[in-house]
């Protein structure tokens, strides 16, 4: 017969504000086979867990139950407190009493601790029917893969470089750098953005142990922490890299002309570009959607000859190319390459993008005079379109009076709840660049508040102050556009409570952080989730913010919330050095919580085969007849094939028949 | 200003009471402002200031305050509020509280009777200026329609507006 102890754990108020413990601890002591029920302020803590192993090493119970906060977080600590008193870990249940009672019913006293019994007496009926379980290991594939080659996938693919780990740099661009990239300077010390950025990229693309695959994406994952399968597509770039030696000229003779994506849409680029001046690798790519396919030179097609001559008849850009990088007669394929690597842990780094200005309407989006904040840094920056004067877009004119605008789209119940976090700071930054070169500029910005939480960040706003740029305290209502290009900003200044109007000549709109629209279906190839913000998900906010639900799966940057360089280059090494921990350790342990097949009972109808999300099940032969089998490293312990089984011959550990209807059993007491 | 939870408390409850249920969600962006034309013609106690009035409990202060009569509820103000506010019906059980404590404003009485009497708050003899142009003196609105008037009249006096005891 089993011995089962009862701990009922308060969690400081947030379990005793609403839950009558000592009501809960009383009605568990009556449970059949439990022989301790005991209850204290913080189970989690040195004494409360010292409590469970003392009763542990008394001999008086055998399985243990804790009535506490969730399993998310706090199941393998009381698990392992149970494992040094001499316990095997799996004779462990947890009550889930603060997720599932106090905190969703916390206007509901009485109800909330009549849920919280009914959740102890089901917890406690499986512990009656637990086994013991041992873990597993598996061998772990000594490499890393960190998707996205922004300032966050480069830091953490140096970082996982320079620990001597093989790491695999995806990103799908033609061109790592990332949003970086495109910025000119950074505060709070006005850096060139790309000084500082472009030796990281080439040390990163040079790294004896970084494997760089630009324009590429991942295709598929499979596996599991330790042993991952990503299949990466590198998109077709109908430019032969070996030979492409970045001299550009293909791009200079390229008649089709599309918006420039680097310059955020304030320029145009040729279908056969480079994507900067910087880019690494510096190599070219064909953007087949936009080319012209001049001379009719379709691909995978043979050259007319010139009747005349007797001489080829090329594209411009086949003809150009001095290495002869470009040869359109080859039948590339459109879908590019597949190529399969292994991994023991992933770092996703895919970063964000920022809402474009179209979306809000009472902004004059209109006119080309309202620009994104994205789109000024290209404007000022050297390598822009302007070559860093600042002129407005619809007369390259200089403007005399510019109009930032905070806010848009971020703390707005219509777009994003969420502050974008990083806005005020680079608001600032452009304001104190462009005072600095243009001190006769009226600069005027307009927040809700300021928000420049960050080392040395206030000094740099109220230095704002001190070179006359002018802050107005109330966020602009609109904006309506005006003869000669020029804006009418309606806005309001609350310390003296009257509205401000005044026509500016360009308007600058702070819009919001947010995923880019991919997101969601790379999301759906690695198991990410989102959170409310429609970011991904991290594994906890506080404990595990580079960590996700996925074993050997992590997050640095944006992907995980907006956060400005710093703060995506310290999370970036950070998931670096968590996703290290498998592959230095060489193995990693699998949980026993799987499925396995009872081959004498299976009756090899094999319905279970393609019901298995994880391809983990395979038909196999045992005794001259084929049976279902488990592969223990792929199974997630799902139970899907459990449920399926016809014949009941398949056993999910940890959640057996008994155990189940004992719990059923318990609830509908 | 002293800050006293009872009167702020009071405050939010009255303006609730009366359909501003948006009160508490305002984080003083000041967007309402920027757009509103009553703040623009000189009414200061609109939206934003209005709303930050009312969160430091001066619901009596400002009681006999005319701007809220000044809103002409085109709810810009409810567009643009990224807070879901609704600042409108703020303003809007702002002036429910004035008129149930009878603290009306001048202008409010003159259309509050021209509404009672002729059907339209604001409301002017246009019958000369009609026949100059070729229409008929009188438009078929209830300003010359008596049995309308007297329906208008009745609904009126049945209803909130009625016990006031203004007609």
């Amino acid at each position: 017969m089993a011995k089962v102890g009862v701990y009922v754990c308060h969690c400081g108020s947030n379990i005793a504000g609403v839950i009558d413990v000592e009501a809960v601890r009383d009605f568990a002591a009556t449970l059949p086979d439990v022989v301790i029920a005991r209850k204290d302020l913080f189970m989690c803590s040195d004494s409360g867990q010292e409590m469970v192993k003392q009763d542990v090493r008394d001999g008086l119970v055998d399985r243990v139950v804790v009535a506490a906060c969730t399993p998310r977080t706090h199941e393998p600590i009381f698990r392992a407190a149970i494992e040094k008193a001499g316990l095997n870990k799996y004779l462990f249940e947890m009550a889930n009493i603060r997720d599932q009672a106090s905190w969703v019913h916390g206007h509901d006293h009485e109800g909330a601790t009549e849920k919280a019994k009914k959740v102890v007496a089901s917890a406690v009926a499986k512990a009656r029917y637990l086994e013991s379980l041992e873990d597993k290991y598996v061998d772990v594939t000594d490499a890393a893969l960190v998707i996205g080659g922004g300032i966050g996938g480069i830091s953490a693919a140096l970082e996982l470089a320079n620990m001597g780990h093989k790491t695999y740099l995806v990103e799908k661009q033609p061109s790592i750098g990332g949003v970086m990239a495109q910025l000119d300077k950074t505060f709070p010390t006005n850096d060139c953005s790309a000084c500082i950025l472009t030796p990281m990229m080439v040390e990163a693309y040079n790294h004896p142990n970084i494997e760089t695959m630009t324009y590429s994406e991942v295709d598929d994952v499979s596996g599991y922490i330790g042993n991952f399968t990503v299949k990466v597509r590198q998109k077709q770039t109908y430019v032969d890299w070996a030979k492409c030696t970045g001299c550009g000229d293909c791009a200079t003779k390229c008649p089709a002309k599309t918006p420039d994506e680097f310059n955020a849409g304030l320029s145009e680029r040729r279908a056969a570009f480079i994507m900067f001046p910087q880019a690494v690798p510096k190599k070219a790519v064909i953007d087949m959607a936009h080319c012209l396919n001049c001379a009719g030179r379709e691909i995978g097609t043979i050259p007319k000859v010139n009747a005349k001559t007797g001489k080829q008849i090329l594209a411009p850009c086949e003809k150009v190319c001095p290495a002869n990088a470009i040869d359109r007669s080859i039948a590339h394929d459109p879908k590019g390459a597949i190529k399969e690597i292994e991994v023991g842990s992933i770092v996703v780094a895919t970063g964000y993008k920022v809402m474009e200005k179209e979306w809000f309407k009472e902004m004059a989006p209109s006119s080309p005079n309202v620009i994104t904040a994205l789109q000024l840094e290209r404007l000022i920056s050297a390598t822009g379109p302007t070559e860093g004067k600042l002129l407005r877009p619809s007369d390259h004119q200089k403007p005399k009076t510019l109009t930032f605008v905070s806010c848009m789209g971020s703390r707005d119940k219509k777009f994003h709840t969420y502050c974008s976090r990083f806005c005020c700071m680079y608001m600032i930054k452009q304001a104190r660049l462009l005072k600095e070169k243009y001190p006769d500029l009226v600069i005027n910005m307009h927040f809700i508040d300021v928000r420049t939480a960050g080392k040395d960040y206030d000094e740099y706003y109220t230095g704002a102050r001190n070179m006359g740029i002018n802050f107005f305290k109330g966020k602009v209502g609109g904006l309506e556009m005006l003869p000669e290009d020029k804006l009418r900003v309606l806005a309001y200044d609350m310390e003296s409570a009257t509205n401000i109007e005044y026509e500016s000549d360009l308007v600058i709109l702070a819009t919001a952080v947010e995923l880019p629209e991919d997101a969601t279906s790379l999301a759906q190839k690695l198991g990410l989730q989102f959170c409310g913000s429609k970011f991904f998900r991290e594994l906890h906010p506080k404990l595990g913010p580079v960590e996700t639900s996925t074993e050997g799966l992590f997050l640095a940057g944006c992907c995980q919330g907006p956060k400005d360089i710093p703060d995506t280059v310290s999370q970036a090494k950070g998931a670096a050095a968590a996703a290290a921990v498998p592959l230095a350790q060489g193995k990693v342990k699998i949980e026993p919580i799987i499925s396995e097949v009872r081959t004498e009972v299976c009756s090899g109808c094999g319905i279970c085969v393609p019901l298995c999300p994880y391809k983990a099940i395979s038909m196999r032969e045992f005794g001259g007849e084929l049976r279902a089998h488990i592969e223990i490293s792929a199974c997630k312990g799902c139970g899907v094939c459990t449920s399926a089984c016809p014949s009941a011959a398949i056993v999910l550990h940890g959640y057996e028949e008994d155990q189940i209807f004992a719990q059923i059993a318990a609830l509908t007491a | 200003m002293k800050i006293e939870q009872k009167k702020i408390d009071e405050a939010v409850q009255t303006i609730t009471g009366y359909g501003g249920h948006g009160i508490l969600n305002c984080v003083q962006c000041g967007a309402c402002s920027a757009v509103c034309p009553g703040v623009k013609a000189g009414f200061s106690l609109l939206c934003r200031n209005l709303i930050r009035h009312l969160l430091n409990g001066e619901l009596e202060e400002i009681i006999e305050d005319p701007s809220s009569w000044g809103c002409q509820a085109c709810n810009r103000c409810t567009e643009i509020c990224p807070q879901d506010v609704r600042p409108q019906e703020v303003v809007f059980a702002f002036r429910r509280y004035q008129a149930n404590e009878m603290a009306f404003s001048t202008s409010a009485v003159t259309s509050q009777m021209n509404l009672y009497e002729t059907g339209h708050a604001v409301f002017t003899d246009a019958r000369e200026l009609r026949k100059k142009v070729g229409l008929p003196a009188e438009p078929p609105t209830s300003a010359y329609n008596e049995k309308a008037q007297r329906e208008i009249q009745a609904l009126i006096n049945s209803g909130p507006m009625g016990e006031l005891g203004l007609f």
